[in-house]
């Protein structure tokens, strides 16, 4: 995933799975995540397969993971400095 | 051809009367107007608990329990029932004292609920909130997956020679020589003797053999959450009744309680109330502390059937040979098998082991029979 | 606006649920009118997916016609007297009418005797082997990136699927300069040609599609045209796909030969799915059309459903497209403010007038355009027993078969028997194509209906339900009898 615009936006820093990443503020966790080649952000409950962003959108549920200790879509969900990211989901 | 017995209304206790009497030798037929246990026996909360269950129905309940732990064995099939503790809390001074009344009268009636205080019960459940002034702890309690049910009993009574009639509505019932003609929209089902197992739509079944017998409708709402890490490990309840609380193997959350939403029987569960949603899930949050970061997925409303008394409708029909009732049983999940087996039981000229509960106290006598010549 | 437990909701004479095309101008009209209009939205900016907003900061993003009216709305909606409140998830409609929203501190509510449902709808994806791997991506989806972001999703990328959108993201992609693998369109060049003449009929929107298709044939990326994505592969995340003919009818032809291509990123879709969500909740009438994409309600010709008060309008209620959603936005909230008094009939149908002939000049482009999108029942036929349909909860088709088997016959026992359904995308994903694997057996996909829907609409945090609470603010009921 490459953002191929300027970008003026400042560089913020999140916790993701202890590791800080750089993100800019104004985009959502899933693209920030993406943007530093973090795809998978989870496994399946039942079978333990490696699941990512699918919508963008709000609807599939895929990027469902654990933002500041609650459940939180990373599509809808802004980034912002010092957030704590934790790449799984559901059990 | 003319069926030993036909059995109208497919939930927990149709179902179940359906698979003794058939094991008992009868050939039987159930006709449901849609797909086994898919109202209240489908999509109630589940709980097995003593600490919601009427005092006359504890000794039933009791033993239900022991069927419902033994499902396998007599079920045939999974309905993943768990066995645990569970605990009816006090947050208050009032609760506490409804509590302390409440428990004992169960307590009387059989049921090992012992009192315990707030530490105790966060040693049997670490997941609880500090507060808790006083709570009942009953080791008979539980839950199981209601949603299994039809499928766990559509299995068995395939086993068992039942003629299932799925999604074939009863739509009256006519008396004949040697019996009853139950009209469907598949002909009429014939048989020599007739159970009305219809839940709520008892009242309904019952009119077509001229009995009036009210049947008060309760649209109890319910709600899930995704998938959670282990947020608790017991049956949770509070000192008036109105939650049900507990964790599902697969992580999902059930929080219910009997608080009510739209709807009745004609329409079913119309819509949920949102502010009583809202106030459950604080009831529920309020006790396990951790299901704060759990998000609500579903949510739904199921059909309680209650008499004048609240107590069940399960016996013969007054002045109609060969015709029984069985429903109207308060918490009628966790005692449905052993009271739905004790008619069976009835049906096949057994002595019941414990009482039944004839409908005859229900019904006005002026009104109650005008339609019977 | 109402906080619960904190006094009554607020009050309005109508709800919009919804920010897009068909919302947004369903809310300018009614305001229009003279009525106090609350409109809602889980996004920040109107605009919906469509004409989605660029992110405050970005500069340089291509200047498209869909940024342009986009920018043109929500312009319009700051300058009227809209109660417009962004960063709104609803997930409760009920009585006549109440809707309960999350987002800000505390839940709120809002009531009006008019509700006017755009909700927008959703993308289907029909499954094939590998479609859960972390790198494919909804085609959908990929235009936001694309609009909002100025992203591509990867470094080589296939556009597979059917439907306008393919050629939209592929252009949109090479646009911002990114590498297109290869575009796979389940259409046979046949289709297109024959959709030709409905596609002239609106000819600024077959000039956009023209100028699109161009754009991929100068950058010489390779179009399969009749082919369809066999299966995605790669260790832990995507690193080729599988492509093979179909025939007319979408299923794959035996024997012939599959081929591979090296990608990091496949965007997928089959077209649209309309949701329906609100008046499904409300149980307003429906009925099952595959051309709009899946179970929607029965509307009149301004949007009014069966209840009163009740309207829908957009992708969410009946697959048109935003050429047409805008119009059918305009008409519910003309009606809305006519039903209200606000306005005589004659000064409605006087203002319709122009939007109706909108509407009726584009509806042979809008039904090709849908005609392309809709459902392919051979496709969902097609789909492997081992490959994953329901994605919340890892069910398979054979799963969904085993359960058909074992006597489900109608959606909301398949989901008892299977817990197809019962994940958080609240069978979103899966719904629409498990409702056709139904149907094989039962051969009557619209006596099937749709699942029952009731609320969350959307899941909801507890914790954001809850709002600031004491334990003796719960209103809790009477004991039940001992």
């Amino acid at each position: 995933m490459r953002r191929r615009c300027e970008d003026d936006r400042e560089s913020i820093t999140i916790m993701v799975d202890g590791r800080p990443l750089v993100a800019r503020a104004g985009d959502s966790v899933a693209v920030a995540l993406g943007l530093n080649d973090i795809l998978k952000m989870r496994s399946s409950p039942a079978a333990g397969a490696p699941r990512g962003a699918f919508c963008f959108m709000g609807v599939c549920q895929e990027c469902a993971i654990y933002i500041d200790g609650a459940l939180r879509q990373a599509c809808l969900t802004r980034v912002a400095e010092g957030m704590v990211v934790e790449l799984r989901g559901v059990p | 051809m003319s069926y030993d017995l036909v059995i109208v209304g497919g939930g927990v206790h149709g179902c179940t009367a359906a698979l003794f009497a058939a094991r008992g030798g009868m050939k039987v037929a159930l006709v449901e107007r849609g797909a086994l246990a898919r109202e209240a026996s489908g999509v109630n909360a589940g709980t097995l608990t003593m600490q919601m269950t009427r005092v006359a129905l504890i000794p039933y309940a009791l033993r239900a329990h022991a069927m419902w732990a033994n499902a396998r064995e007599w079920l045939g099939h999974d309905v993943g029932v768990v066995v645990c503790d569970g605990l009816s809390l006090a947050f208050t001074e009032q609760e506490a004292q409804l509590l302390s009344y409440r428990a004992g009268k169960r307590r009387e009636a059989g049921a090992p609920i012992d009192l315990i205080s707030g530490t105790e019960a966060k040693s049997i459940e670490p997941g609880l909130a500090d507060g808790v002034l006083l709570a009942g702890h009953c080791r008979v309690d539980g839950f199981a997956n209601a949603y299994l049910t039809g499928l766990a009993f559509q299995r068995a009574l395939r086993e068992a020679g039942v003629d299932v009639l799925e999604y074939t509505p009863a739509t009256g019932i006519e008396r004949e020589a040697g019996g009853f003609a139950v009209l469907t929209s598949a002909g009429p089902v014939r048989g020599k003797r007739l159970l009305l197992a219809g839940g709520v739509w008892i009242e309904p079944m019952l009119g077509w053999l001229g009995i009036r017998l009210p049947i008060k409708t309760l649209v109890n709402q319910l709600a899930v959450s995704e998938r959670v890490q282990p947020v608790m490990r017991t049956v949770v309840g509070i000192a008036n009744g109105l939650l049900s609380l507990k964790q599902y193997p697969h992580g999902t959350v059930v929080i219910g309680g009997g608080w009510q939403g739209i709807g009745d029987r004609e329409r079913g569960g119309v819509e949920l109330v949102p502010e009583r949603l809202i106030g459950n899930a604080r009831l529920a949050c309020h006790a396990i502390p951790a299901l704060r970061a759990a998000r609500m997925v579903r949510a739904w409303a199921g059909l309680e059937a209650e008499t004048a008394d609240a107590l069940p409708a399960v016996g013969p029909v007054p002045g109609i040979p060969d015709a029984y009732v069985c429903g109207s049983v308060h918490s009628g999940y966790t005692s449905g098998p052993y009271i739905a087996r004790l008619l069976a039981e009835h049906l096949l000229g057994k002595e019941p082991s414990l009482p039944l509960f004839p409908i005859d106290r229900l019904l006005a006598p002026a009104t109650g029979r005008e339609g019977l010549t | 606006m109402g906080k619960v437990n904190k006094g009554a909701g607020a009050i309005a004479d109508v709800i919009v649920a919804g920010a897009g095309p068909a919302g947004t101008n369903a809310a300018l009209a009614a305001a229009a009118s003279g009525l106090d209009v609350v409109l809602l939205d889980e996004q920040d900016a109107a605009g919906g997916q469509v004409w989605r907003k660029p992110l405050d900061g970005l500069n340089g993003l291509p200047e498209t016609a869909e940024l342009k009216a986009g920018n043109a709305l929500r312009e319009r909606l700051i300058a009227s007297n809209v109660r417009f409140l962004p960063g709104r998830r609803i997930w409760s409609v009920s009585g006549q009418y109440r809707v309960d929203v999350i987002g800000a501190d505390n839940p709120e509510f809002f009531e009006a005797p008019h509700l006017i449902a755009a909700t927008g709808a959703h993308e289907r994806v029909v499954p094939f082997e590998g479609w859960t791997l972390p790198g494919v991506i909804g085609l959908a989806g990929a235009t936001t990136l694309i609009k909002s972001g100025g992203i591509v999703p990867g470094n080589r990328i296939v556009v597979a699927g059917s439907g306008p959108l393919l050629t939209a993201v592929a252009a949109g992609i090479l646009k911002l300069g990114g590498t297109v693998a290869a575009v796979v369109d389940i259409a046979p060049l046949g289709a297109w040609l024959k959709a030709l003449p409905a596609l002239a009929s609106v000819p600024s929107l077959l000039a956009q599609g023209a100028v699109w298709t161009l754009a991929i044939g100068r950058a010489r990326v390779p179009v399969y045209r009749g082919h369809a994505v066999v299966r995605a592969l790669g260790n832990g995340r995507l690193e080729q796909v599988v492509i093979g003919p179909v025939d007319a009818a979408g299923a794959p032809v035996a024997g012939s030969d599959a081929f591979t291509i090296d990608a990091d990123c496949l965007c997928v879709g089959n077209g649209l799915v309309a949701g329906s969500d609100i008046t499904r909740c409300l149980r307003a009438g429906h009925t099952y059309d595959r051309l709009r994409g899946g179970v929607v309600p029965v509307l009149d010709d301004a949007g009014r459903t069966s209840r009163a008060g009740l309207y829908a309008c957009g992708d969410g209620y009946g697959i048109r497209g935003a050429a047409m959603a805008e119009s059918a936005g305009v008409l519910a909230g003309l009606a809305a403010a006519c039903d209200a008094g606000a306005i005589s009939a004659e000064e409605m149908q006087r203002r319709a007038a122009p939007h109706r002939a909108t509407f009726a000049a584009r509806r042979r482009f809008s039904d090709a355009m849908a005609g392309m999108m809709a459902l392919r029942p051979e496709q969902v036929r097609a789909i492997a027993p081992e490959t994953v349909v329901c994605r919340c909860e890892d069910i398979t088709r054979g799963a969904i078969d085993a359960a058909i088997a074992a006597g489900a016959k109608d959606l909301n026992q398949l989901k008892h028997f299977t817990r197809c359904g019962m994940g958080p995308c609240q069978a979103r994903m899966c719904g629409d194509v498990v409702a056709e694997l139904l149907a094989i057996g039962t051969g009557d996909r619209a006596a099937l209906g749709a699942l029952t829907m009731r609320p969350p609409l959307r899941p909801v945090p507890l914790e954001a339900l809850l709002g600031d609470f004491s334990y003796s603010d719960i209103p809790i009921p009477e004991p039940a009898p001992l």
